[in-house]
């Protein structure tokens, strides 16, 4: 038994045969779709010329707005997630003491991944819309004359729709890493004098960073492609990257589908490469890891 | 010097507990336990895992709330509802608590950032705290790069740069091997005389309690059963419980039987045997109670014609070869006798009659 678990874990083909599978299923894909984005499609067929076009067209297009649009979208969302996250992961990991409690909140949690986002989007449209549940009853209740139309189809409706359904994403890992920490840390500091903020900000926060990492990584990533939230709470008046990807493979106009997912793509790096480019001044984030253990 | 620290911690106390009650649940963890520390005192509160006595040190610290507590006042400041922080005491904890993303020099001043000290006063005072416990050289090292007894000396040098009061210390040698142990209790000591700091120590090793304590508190089932200096504890333990928890080998069940010229009578079966009563109420005649005598105090004889006090023949029993020594056990009248031996020129098979000293033998109640 031990023999089979010291030679499945020190195995040398793991990393040989990642890297294979990887680029078969990953990076060569990725390759091939960058490549898509300049060639050209002529009566429903690739025609293999190098071209810039669809590129010049993305920008003549008035497309780069969308970029700009989607990178402030998902900063928003996902700094709203951090701080709404960050508390609630806290008082889940160290405050709550029930266990039943704790089992409850995060199985509650799970339920955005088993929901289609389509179907657990389309409520908010009877909820915000013109006519829709909050409009009747501030009428009704005579808050207001006329029915509040930023409610849906606004900025304010994609935010607020994508709010929750990204929130578990930041909590997990946020959560986890939480609980790593050891209590003994927080009394330690407390003894020695610091004030529960004190404490927040030089002993939890640090410790907790490759969670809160993480939680912006599996969050941000995703919100970046979100095309269901914008598209019906959006309702056209907010393009997003992702929508336009979903429009343009749509209408079959798969090299414009490639260049704005190189585009999504090419962002990301950016902000991820600067994210870790940051926290390396912080110290390697494998050795929290390592001296979280006992 | 012993007792004029006592006698000045009558006076004022540098910690007083009064009656302190802690429940976890429906288990009582401590039962309206009262401790005093004098000034410079070292104190230890010994006990076995359950005893309470790391309950009893956390709600010193602040780290625990009392289910119910009369007072509690260090150096004279009545400290019961000032939380943790605030409080002039600082711990060691069992497994150091070093906060892994720091280095040793910023685990040590970390105390004097919280409290807003300048960095260029902090690093010099962290240099020095760690200069105290021999780590002057490793301020820029990282935690998980020490050894358990560095490790262990950075988290004594972090609790004293602040200069608290009393330093409490859990159990802080519990995670060492046996030879670096020894060298901690020295060096503790070493500290504790330059320092002329309070501490109070948890321990369950009654032979770390007794090498260092000027006063042990004895505890069990979160009430305290005896009280005292090292050599009264070890001597004249007050119950069978502290006789067997300090390490009494020989215990015998016997009935009291009275006093005579000063010394308890205890009958064991024919035999009368004599010692120092050590309870803390006067025993009734036919009372339960034991006969105790360390192995290291029982005397051998080769011939029962010497008028020996105690006296009893016996039969060789086991041997059990310890290096420094040999435990002999010796089949007598009175049970299996364990003796110790330390002259390994002693042939076993020739003693025939054990004897002890009267002021070795102590007669405790059950």
């Amino acid at each position: 038994m031990r023999g089979w678990y010291s030679n499945f874990v020190s195995a040398g083909w793991v990393v040989p045969v990642f890297t294979v599978v990887w680029i078969g299923l990953v990076v060569v894909p990725l390759l091939i779709m960058v490549l898509f984005s300049f060639v050209e499609i002529r009566d429903y067929r690739v025609v293999y010329d190098l071209t810039l076009k669809n590129w010049e067209s993305l920008i003549d297009s008035g497309r780069w707005i969308s970029v700009v649009r989607t990178l402030r979208v998902t900063a928003v969302i996902t700094l709203i997630e951090i701080l709404v996250a960050f508390p609630f992961a806290l008082w889940l990991a160290k405050g709550c003491k029930s266990k039943n409690v704790k089992a409850a909140i995060i199985t509650l949690l799970t339920i955005p991944f088993f929901l289609d986002p389509s179907s657990r989007t389309i409520v908010w449209r009877a909820i915000l819309g013109k006519s829709g549940i909050i409009n009747t009853v501030f009428i009704e209740l005579g808050l207001i004359d006329q029915p509040m139309e930023w409610l849906l189809f606004s900025e304010f409706a994609v935010h607020f729709g994508m709010i929750a359904p990204y929130f578990p994403t930041m909590v997990f890992p946020i959560y986890l890493v939480l609980t790593l920490i050891d209590d003994d840390y927080l009394q330690a500091s407390q003894d020695l004098g610091a004030s529960p903020l004190q404490t927040l900000i030089h002993i939890i926060l640090p410790l907790a960073l490759p969670g809160i990492v993480a939680g912006i990584v599996f969050t941000m990533v995703p919100l970046m492609a979100a095309f269901v939230e914008p598209g019906m709470l959006g309702g056209g008046f907010v393009n997003l990257l992702g929508e336009s990807v979903e429009a343009a493979l749509r209408n079959l106009k798969y090299p414009t589908a490639a260049a704005l997912s190189a585009v999504v793509i090419a962002l990301l790096a950016v902000l991820l490469t600067a994210l870790v480019l940051i926290l390396r001044r912080r110290g390697s984030l494998g050795a929290i890891f390592v001296t979280l253990k006992r | 010097m012993a007792s004029a620290v006592r006698a000045e911690g009558a006076r004022h106390p540098i910690l007083e507990v009064r009656d302190a009650t802690h429940r976890f649940g429906d288990v009582l963890a401590l039962d309206r336990v009262s401790i005093t520390a004098a000034q410079g005192e070292f104190l230890t509160i010994l006990g076995e895992s359950g005893s309470g006595k790391t309950t009893l040190l956390r709600i010193v610290s602040g780290l625990e709330k009392p289910s119910e507590l009369e007072s509690l006042r260090i150096a004279g400041q009545d400290v019961a509802r000032v939380p943790a922080s605030d409080r002039n005491c600082t711990t060691v904890f069992q497994h150091y608590a070093l906060f892994p993303h720091m280095s040793v020099g910023e685990n040590v001043e970390y105390g004097l950032k919280v409290r807003g000290v300048a960095l260029v006063e902090r690093r010099r005072r962290a240099t020095e705290a760690l200069a105290l416990v021999r780590l002057g050289d490793k301020f820029d090292r990282r935690v998980h790069q020490l050894s358990g007894g560095e490790r262990q000396r950075v988290a004594l040098a972090r609790a004293l740069v602040t200069r608290p009061a009393i330093l409490l210390l859990d159990e802080p040698l519990g995670a060492l091997d046996e030879k670096l142990r020894q060298d901690m209790q020295v060096e503790l000591l070493d500290l504790h005389r330059k320092l002329g700091l309070t501490f109070v120590y948890i321990t369950h090793s009654q032979e770390e309690a007794l090498t260092m304590s000027d006063r042990i508190i004895l505890m069990r089932r979160g009430r305290i059963v005896q009280e005292g200096t090292p050599a009264n504890i070890f001597e004249r333990p007050a119950t069978r419980f502290v006789a067997d928890f300090m390490g009494m080998e020989n215990l015998i069940p016997a009935r009291f039987e009275g006093l005579e010229d000063g010394f308890a009578v205890a009958r064991v079966g024919a035999h009368r045997v004599r010692g120092n009563w050590c309870g803390v109420e006067q025993a009734a005649s036919g009372d339960q109670v034991h006969v105790g005598v360390r192995a290291e105090r029982v005397r051998f004889a080769v011939s029962g014609d010497e008028g020996h006090p105690n006296q009893i023949t016996c039969r060789q029993g086991q041997t059990v070869y310890k290096g420094k020594y040999v435990d002999q056990g010796a089949e007598t009248e009175l049970g299996t006798i364990s003796a110790r031996i330390w002259d390994h020129g002693l042939d076993p098979a020739r003693i025939t009659h054990l004897w002890w000293r009267t002021e070795d033998c102590v007669i405790v109640p059950d």
